[in-house]
């Protein structure tokens, strides 16, 4: 549910933006979001799309980058991509494993406007 | 046209949580935020680590509870400064939050600041108090799994505190998976097996959090 404040801080972001870059419409919104970070995009989308209207970003598109969630495993040496975590190697099954990615915070990375 | 940005999206909160931190600084005041799920023992750990530390640090608590004042009112009982922010119905407390809060506490003298986040494994991870440790509460009713499946509150979290270890006998928890996962996640995690009804294991916590308010002095 924290996706409402989330919505709110990246309509906040973008009227600073409008005001700094002078354009008067938003079409699409690119993010970068880890898969194992705890925002959940479907919520995060309607969120925006409800604070949005009336808005410079009224129909705006949201499109995330989601990035994977990375393990090392000692025992192998290796990497390993998932969407889910888990301590046990996909490869050896050693449970010499940390995890490297996939907890990154929601990010803005560009706007698209006219 | 594109306009690349590139910022986090919590910018503004960051920046008033890092306000909040310079005044704990300069106050000399340590400050843990307690995140973990509804029930898993928030209150009954303040109101242990009070009736143990009371006496050596004065103490103050932030309550965040998404309704009723409860939890304030049973921390108000020992006779300790507490504040309760009304979240408004959010899942989380933000920096905002405490930094209203922090205006209607007594912080004279205080070297310990408590806040009980919200009960909520998902949400208040990634806003920023101000606070110097994140601490986890997760209770063995809830189950092994949970850092697995909520890898970013373990791995923003100093502190692994595994509640309710008097129920072990009753409840299927693998302590050795929690454990696991929790340190693959983060291995500079501090992890303590407790008991807030019989209070078992409670030392180690008291411990570390008085070696960590001892090493905080005013600016
Ligand atoms: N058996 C057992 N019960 C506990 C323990 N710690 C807390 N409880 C009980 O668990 C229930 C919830 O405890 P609270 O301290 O209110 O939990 P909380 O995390 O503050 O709850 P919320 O603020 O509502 O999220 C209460 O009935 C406590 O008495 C424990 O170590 N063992
Ligand atoms: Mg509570
Ligand atoms: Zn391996």
């Amino acid at each position: 549910m924290h996706e409402i404040s989330l919505a709110s801080s990246l309509l906040d972001i973008i009227n600073e933006q409008a005001a700094k870059h002078r354009f008067n419409r938003v079409n699409a919104v690119k993010l970068s979001l880890g898969c194992a970070s705890s925002v959940e995009p479907k919520a995060l989308e309607f969120a925006f799309s409800v604070q949005a209207q009336g808005t410079i970003a009224d129909g705006a598109s949201l499109r995330f980058e989601m990035q994977p969630v990375v393990h090392y495993c000692f025992s192998c040496r290796r990497d390993h991509s998932a969407e889910v975590f888990s301590s046990v190697c996909a490869f050896c099954g050693s449970e010499d494993v940390i995890l490297t990615g996939g907890t990154e915070e929601l990010r803005l990375l560009e706007l698209d406007v006219d | 046209m594109k306009i690349s940005v590139v910022s986090n999206i919590l910018e503004a909160n960051d920046r008033i949580a890092a306000e909040n931190k310079a005044l704990f600084d300069e106050r000399g005041i340590y400050a843990v935020n307690i995140m973990s799920s509804p029930g898993a023992g928030k209150t009954s750990l303040v109101e242990k680590t009070v009736e143990a530390l009371g006496d050596r640090f004065r103490i103050a608590v932030i309550e965040g509870d998404i309704q009723d004042t409860c939890d304030a009112e049973r921390v108000a009982r020992l006779g300790i400064p507490v504040v309760q922010i009304n979240t408004g119905g959010a899942c989380h407390i933000d920096g905002n939050m405490v930094r209203g809060a922090l205006s209607s506490l007594d912080l004279d003298g205080v070297r310990l600041l408590i806040v009980e986040n919200v009960g909520n494994l998902v949400c208040p991870a990634e806003f920023k108090l101000g606070e110097h440790a994140k601490v986890m509460l997760l209770s063995t009713p809830e189950g092994a799994d949970k850092p697995a499946k909520y890898p970013l509150m373990f791995q923003e979290s100093s502190v692994l505190l595994i509640n309710k270890t008097d129920l072990l006998p009753y409840v299927d928890f693998d302590m050795a998976k929690a454990r696991r996962d929790a340190l693959a996640i983060n291995r500079n995690l501090r992890i303590f097996e407790i008991s807030c009804k019989n209070a078992e294991g409670l030392e180690g916590w008291y411990g570390w959090l008085s070696g960590e308010i001892e090493s905080t002095r005013k600016r």
